[in-house]
């Protein structure tokens, strides 16, 4: 048990390292952003009538804090944001916590949704079609794995949305319908809310479910070959409870292993399905700040949040690993 | 009697061949038995034979498609213009050379003030080869003749967007825009991914750690979203082949992590073998022994590794310029295009936006192909499993 929790607090170092890492990468980034957050809100309140000169940019910039050397403040933005507050907006002047706060966790739903999904369909149909002798099976497979990766998920978006459009004059856009917009959270808003996601969770879901059902379906056929599997069905056991009992747990590991990664991909095709489904949500608010108001802080804070998801879900998938699979627990206990 | 010297002889050629056979593989470079290996796999072979045509397509678009892609190729009497498609014959008779309608374009009391596009099917324009049209420069020498072209007015096999620029011309040449930026971005990454790590895994140790440590972290945060960060950077007065380098080595930047992980894993493995002794006794410098000892040692899978990256290139490349952070007009790419599509209008309308994604579909899955193909045909142990 002892090791265990040690091995619990060395991944919990590992992950607060990356984002620590990462979080130097971000920073960076946003540094270097041509102009800075006080040029910008200046520049801003500009365009809405008022006198502006270099004073006032650089009392804005000691005010913001931006006249301190760049180490002192990413350490300041560093600890606040593992306490969950990144500051305030550069134009909004708009908490960013408070900004994001609902949006992001939407988002994550969203994304972990479409990931459960995309397992939920790969592990089945990969076991089988790694098992079956059926050519049509396998080749349509084939197929649908490798448009997985040629439409991808955006392009499929528009895809939907121009059959959607043309066949039942409706985009299907959105995530709320416009009385529930900016309502308070209730079973009907939930309802209604679930009656416009499953679209952007199928959507997200495509790509993902295409990789999983090759990485299921290579990773079975290399186990199933393998020499306790005809140990196995020497000692008599067969169908089902062979292959579930078997190999299939055996390649549950490198599966569970890379859920991180296919995070990632998920939330790497957000922000674009985000836009062409006009999501409200963390995606498209990345968007809008990199895009249209170039607001550093808040790209630097989301882009962080998503980091700092993935990087949670592969310490718990490390863990979960570390309790499922006898190989891994026993080299941890020693 | 007879027979059974026919089987003799018939028996020994078998075996002569098959000696011969033996012999050709066993003598055959490491590029020769990728290739026959690879032109065994049939749907890699269809996925290369199409992807050369329509790298040659992107090559040649200047002359095989009418128009100029700007806007200087715009037709201005037929924008958001419908697909035209060359007929043989309709209920006017025959003709050896297809033809296509005239449309023709009125506002008046009847039609309310708006303009109204007609059909006349009377009035046929024949379509013409090797026509004289906008010039353009091609491998450094200037032409004036296309593929093909009307006898009057402009043809638009796919139809013209909202300035009437021509979306034929426009796909080819966006390909070629696509096959650019992803070469570019794929060199870069493989340079970088060689440098880091060949470091990483040649000295290993603490500097393996570090550098590890750092492409993991880069690993995690998604590529996408960073871009898009690091594409918000350029600024509005750039222009556009400012803008096409700077994406291009934007993309450069997602691809290395992965690469750089299978050539540190390759040399962790391969630095303690004699050979490498052998040379280091010699007083090899590291360079020299990473690039003329180790590097050869798995250049296939290297070229594999580029050949599969290469459609991520062109698809984060396509998602970029969709959102606006990427290429913008007058260079021409599949985002580019489809910068307007989301539009009810557009959607409702006029469908025929949505063509080239047709051409890229191909494009990405012919290169799916090919680098699953190759990646089978540089493994040698594919063999023994089929």
């Amino acid at each position: 048990m002892l090791q265990f929790m040690r091995f619990v607090a060395v991944r919990a170092v590992m992950a607060m390292v990356t984002l620590v890492i990462v979080s130097f990468i971000v920073f960076s980034l946003m540094e270097l952003v041509p102009g800075d957050c006080a040029e910008r809100y200046v520049a801003f309140k500009n365009t809405q009538g008022s006198q502006i000169t270099v004073a006032d940019i650089q009392a804005e910039r000691v005010l913001l804090g931006l006249d301190k050397p760049f180490l002192t403040r990413w350490v300041k933005w560093i600890t606040h944001a593992f306490e969950g507050d990144f500051g305030e907006s550069c134009i909004l002047r708009l908490n960013i916590s408070r900004l994001l706060g609902e949006k992001f966790w939407i988002s994550l739903g969203i994304c972990l949704t479409s990931l459960l999904a995309a397992y939920a369909v790969a592990l089945p149909v990969g076991i089988i079609s790694a098992t079956s002798n059926n050519k049509t099976l396998n080749n349509t497979l084939r197929l649908v794995s490798y448009l997985g990766l040629a439409l991808p998920n955006f392009l499929l978006a528009l895809m939907v949305m121009l059959f959607s459009t043309v066949m039942f004059g409706n985009s299907l856009t959105g995530l709320f319908s416009p009385e529930y917009r900016d309502a308070a959270w209730s079973w009907a808003r939930g309802v209604d809310f679930l009656s416009h996601a499953w679209l952007p969770i199928f959507i997200l879901g495509w790509s993902a479910t295409a990789f999983a059902i090759q990485t299921v379906r290579a990773l079975m056929s290399d186990e199933i070959g393998k020499l306790y599997v005809t140990a196995a069905r020497a000692r008599g056991v067969s169908g089902r409870r062979l292959l579930w009992r078997y190999p299939a747990r055996h390649a549950l590991g490198p599966i569970i292993n890379s859920l991180g990664f296919d995070l990632n991909r998920i939330f790497n095709e957000l922000p674009v399905v985000a836009l062409i489904l006009t999501l409200t949500e963390a995606g498209s608010l990345l968007i809008e700040a990199l895009a249209r108001s170039n607001d550093q802080q808040l790209a630097g804070a989301i882009i962080f949040l998503l980091t700092a998801s993935i990087v949670a879900l592969n310490f718990f998938t490390d863990i979960l690993l570390a309790l499922t699979d006898p190989r891994v627990r026993r080299s941890i206990m020693g | 009697m007879s027979d059974m010297s026919t089987d003799k002889t018939t028996d020994k050629t078998d075996a002569n061949v098959d000696q011969k056979l033996k012999e050709a593989y066993f003598t055959a470079s490491q590029g020769q038995l990728i290739w026959t290996r690879f032109k065994r796999n049939r749907s890699a072979m269809a996925g290369a034979i199409v992807l050369l045509a329509l790298i040659l397509s992107g090559l040649f678009a200047p002359f095989l498609t009418p128009y100029n892609p700007t806007i200087a190729g715009r037709d201005k009497g037929y924008e958001n213009g419908a697909p035209q498609i060359p007929k043989f014959w309709d209920e006017n008779g025959f003709s050896i050379v297809p033809f296509i309608y005239t449309s023709e374009r009125q506002r008046s009391i009847k039609t309310n003030f708006r303009w109204v596009t007609t059909i006349n099917r009377e009035k046929r324009r024949f379509m013409t080869f090797l026509p004289h049209g906008d010039p353009y420069t091609l491998f450094g020498l200037h032409f004036d003749r296309h593929l093909f072209g009307v006898d009057k007015g402009k043809i638009h096999l796919f139809g013209t967007d909202f300035a009437g620029k021509d979306i034929f011309s426009r796909t080819f040449h966006a390909i070629n825009t696509s096959m650019a930026v992803g070469t570019i971005g794929v060199l870069i990454a493989f340079v970088m991914a060689l440098i880091i790590g060949g470091v990483s895994g040649y000295y290993g140790g603490w500097i393996d750690s570090v550098l590890q440590m750092i492409t993991d972290a880069i690993r995690t945060v998604p590529a996408i979203p960073l871009f898009m960060a690091l594409a918000a950077f350029i600024p509005d007065t750039w222009s556009s082949e400012m803008r096409f380098f700077f994406i291009s080595i934007i993309l450069g930047f997602i691809g290395w992590p992965t690469l750089a992980r299978r050539v540190r894993t390759h040399l962790l493995s391969e630095r303690n073998q004699e050979y490498v002794l052998a040379a280091q006794l010699c007083g090899a410098s590291a360079s020299h022994i990473i690039r003329k000892h180790l590097l050869p040692s798995f250049t296939s899978y290297i070229i594999v590794d580029l050949v599969i990256s290469f459609p991520y290139m062109v698809l984060s490349e396509t998602a970029l310029s969709f959102i606006g952070l990427g290429l913008k007009d007058p260079v021409n790419s599949l985002g580019v295009m489809l910068q307007n599509v989301t539009k009810a209008d557009v959607l409702l309308n006029y469908q025929w936006y949505f063509i080239p994604v047709i051409f890229f579909i191909t494009l990405v899955l012919a290169f799916v192909f090919v680098g699953d193909g190759l990646r089978d045909a540089a493994d040698p142990y594919s063999d023994s499993k089929t």
